[in-house]
């Protein structure tokens, strides 16, 4: 309960400061790994339906508006907002809400580029909306103890999932059948969402859905492992290779562990975000591969989770002019096509401390190798 | 039902041109066309967003955007149609083995990318129909496309694809067929394995993986234990099941786009869920069922069957519909509710919920997938 009364205190603070009137945190009900949800973070609970928001007052007043009425329910019981409403005419119940508390002029809207038409114009018939995404922002950099269990938690989840993935690989399993079973030993650990993408073949470009293919000996398999649990994610970037792989596979593999480590070594609270790029690109580019540190050959070199993180949903790149910081939770990975290889996956999440990093995930990032 | 959308659909995605053929998607292009024609529309404009709302677009192209982001697809009276979706270009290649359109443009934004083709290809004087643009666009993008359109005719144009969305082709049928049959084996197989201490997410993931396996794309599942204070529908969480629980069971299945659903009544008990549906539950259900017929108006039905709950001495579980079309979209038209006139029609699929609560009996639901043929309500979730 006390942090969430921190959480109430500092948006009336950030509201007061910016002269706003009142602040609409909304959701669209979705869960997007490149757009983390404000009022997910803010209400701590995840929205389900198409329109959901949290109305904060000046004063401290703060009412949370959920669809369908029915999840009023599970809402209640999981969020410290204490005034929750299921509602079946979102827009009718907002504008009530904002009337009543006289809520007009500049009023401040997190989440508002998930709004529809229909909700923004209504808004904007009441009051003077402002964009206040960086409110919330400013609330998440702070990691508090929750968050950071949360993370810990999610980081087992990951490790659960790397396993499987490991283990499941194997000669005639279905690239579906095989995201059945990261699935299955994922969620029976508690992940709330999992977001994997992944690729299996001798040479594979890119990274996907799962498909019908079949694995097949001599096959690279890649993927990113990504659980989710209470809004936060963990990413994992594996490769398994099926049979004896070749000598130039383990040495263009090692290039990419080299590059995550160099970054690691030199990431830490108040280092600029672009020496994770910059240090990756160096160790690629010095071993001869210099032109395949762009698109399409890669896609990023990391990214942030959830709200309150480094460029969240954003790419890292060696231009970005933003320093990390402290528990900042990091996905790291030299993700990289190589004529000789193909893609291949190599990654994980680490938190920034003052002193360097902490990887999360326990298990290794290496070749993995399944013979017979 | 409404549902917890995922972050990624991560099963089995896949286009059986077998099941679902290239002529399929010609087919419906001309018949939009058509009704275009006699809206007097030069131009149709179908949106989707997200995971529940992809209907819209891939009705025409077969596809869904991998995160949970906006789709379209342009479809001029003449020439090709062109689908716009919201993602790295780099996925295009992907994205062109799920559909038959050639016209593929990447963009991370696809208001933007869709003034772009309307510059492009100069449709300057038409009149264009927007489906989905209104619910589920958001806002930044739809004033963008709006202002980028001074003076044009804009109509809603939902309507004119609703109509066609909601009678199935036998192909249709035939897809929403196999998404109730892994409904259906995944329910069986609920019961038939043995658990020892079940948290809800383990019962869950079992479920879903068993899904998976069978080629589900998408999947949701939603509980509601009766015996909880509020019992109401929640996704499953780690919480134990208990000897005695009885829990109730929402199950939704997607197979190549297309989605079929059901809901049981469990009650957990020396190790294995046995299905605990009461007779009388069941007489009003199936009673409610024979008056699904071809003809009658989604209200009839709805009144009809609210007469019949009454008559046994039943609250009805109110809140979460007794039911609509299914197909591409979890919630399609028609709705079996007080204000829906529409006539219910052959190859017509819909889903029919009966939940109720009752002193002596407790609270318990069952529901099915249902197709409407001449020879009557065929389940296909059983």
């Amino acid at each position: 309960m006390k942090e969430t009364n921190t959480k109430l205190e500092k948006a009336v603070r950030l509201i007061t400061q910016r002269g706003l009137n009142g602040l609409i945190i909304y959701s669209g009900g979705v869960f997007n790994i490149l757009s983390p949800s404000y009022l997910h973070y803010f209400a701590e609970v995840r929205p389900m339906g198409l329109h959901n928001a949290a109305v904060v007052s000046r004063t401290g007043e703060v009412v949370l508006l959920v669809e369908p009425p029915w999840d009023v329910h599970r809402v209640s019981a999981k969020s410290w907002i204490r005034e929750v409403r299921g509602t079946s005419d979102f827009v009718k119940d907002l504008v009530a809400v904002l009337r009543k508390w006289k809520i007009s002029g500049p009023v401040g809207v997190a989440g508002s580029k998930e709004m529809t038409e229909g909700v923004s114009s209504a808004i904007k018939k009441e009051t003077d909306p402002q964009m206040a995404d960086e409110i919330i922002e400013e609330m998440a950099r702070e990691k508090t103890e929750r968050e950071i269990e949360i993370i810990r938690k999610v980081a087992r989840i990951a490790d659960v999932g790397s396993d499987a993935f490991v283990n499941g690989a194997r000669v005639g399993v279905r690239e579906y059948e095989l995201v059945a079973e990261l699935e299955f030993a994922m969620r029976s650990a508690g992940a709330d969402d999992i977001f994997i993408l992944m690729a299996s073949g001798k040479h594979n470009n890119e990274m996907h859905e799962p498909t019908d293919r079949r694995l097949q000996e001599g096959d690279v398999i890649i993927g990113e492992i990504t659980p989710a649990y209470e809004g936060q994610f963990i990413q994992l970037c594996r490769t398994v290779f099926l049979g004896e792989p070749s000598p130039i596979l383990y040495e263009k593999y090692d290039i990419l562990t080299r590059a995550l480590d160099a970054s690691f070594k030199a990431m830490k609270a108040g280092a600029s975000a672009s020496v994770i790029t910059r240090t990756m690109n160096e160790v690629i580019g010095e071993a001869g591969y210099a032109k395949y540190c762009q698109p399409p050959y890669m896609r990023s070199r990391g990214h942030g989770f959830a709200v309150g993180s480094i460029a969240p949903g954003g790419e890292l790149t060696d231009k970005m002019q933003v320093n990390l910081e402290r528990h900042q939770v990091v996905a790291v990975h030299p993700n990289q096509y190589l004529p000789e290889t193909g893609y291949l996956a190599c990654g994980e999440s680490v938190l920034v401390t003052d002193e360097g990093v902490e990887r999360l995930a326990k298990s290794d990032t290496r070749l993995y190798v399944k013979r017979g | 039902m409404d549902t917890m959308q995922p972050t990624l659909k991560s099963g089995r995605y896949a286009w059986d041109r077998i099941n679902m053929p290239v002529e399929e998607f010609q087919e419906r292009v001309k018949k939009i066309r058509k009704a275009m024609k006699k809206e007097g529309i030069g131009l149709l404009l179908l949106y989707g967003n997200g995971f529940n709302d992809y209907g819209n677009y891939s009705y025409i192209s077969n596809t869904i955007t991998r995160l949970p982001q906006g789709s379209m697809v342009a479809v001029p009276l003449k020439g090709d149609a062109t689908l716009m979706f919201e993602g790295a270009a780099r996925g295009a290649s992907s994205v062109k083995k799920m559909t038959w359109i050639d016209d593929i443009r990447a963009s991370g934004n696809v208001s933007r990318e869709c003034i772009a083709y309307l510059k492009e290809k100069q449709l300057t004087s038409c009149v264009i129909g927007g489906v989905g643009l209104k619910r589920l666009m958001p806002s930044y993008q739809y004033q963008a496309l709006m202002e980028s359109l001074p003076g044009r005719k804009i109509v809603d144009a939902d309507q004119l694809l609703n109509e066609l969305r909601m009678v199935k082709s036998r192909a249709e049928i035939l897809q929403i067929e196999r998404a109730a049959r892994i409904v259906s084996r995944v329910l069986d197989f609920v019961t038939a394995t043995p658990f020892v201490g079940p948290a809800e997410n383990v019962l869950e993931a079992v479920a879903r993986r068993e899904a998976r396996l069978e080629g589900a794309e998408d999947f949701r599942m939603m509980i509601l234990k009766p015996a909880e204070k509020n019992g109401a529908f929640r996704p499953p969480e780690e919480r134990p099941i208990g000897s005695g629980d009885r829990i109730i069971i929402y199950l939704a299945v997607a197979f190549e786009r297309y989605w079929a659903e059901a809901a049981r009544t469990f009650t957990f008990g020396d190790g294995s869920f046995r299905e605990n549906l009461p007779d009388r539950v069941k007489t009003v259900y199936e009673s409610i069922l024979k008056g699904m017929k071809i003809g009658k108006r989604a209200s009839q039905l709805y009144r009809d069957a609210m007469g019949k709950i009454a008559r046994t001495g039943f609250e009805e579980i109110s809140g979460y519909g007794m039911g609509q079309g299914i197909g591409l979209s979890l919630k399609e038209l028609p709705l079996i509710a007080r204000e829906d006139r529409t006539l219910l029609a052959e190859r017509m699929c819909l889903s029919l919920r009966l939940g109720i609560r009752d002193k002596e009996l407790g609270m318990a639901m069952t529901g099915e997938t249902i197709c409407l043929s001449k020879a009557g309500p065929v389940v296909l979730t059983r």
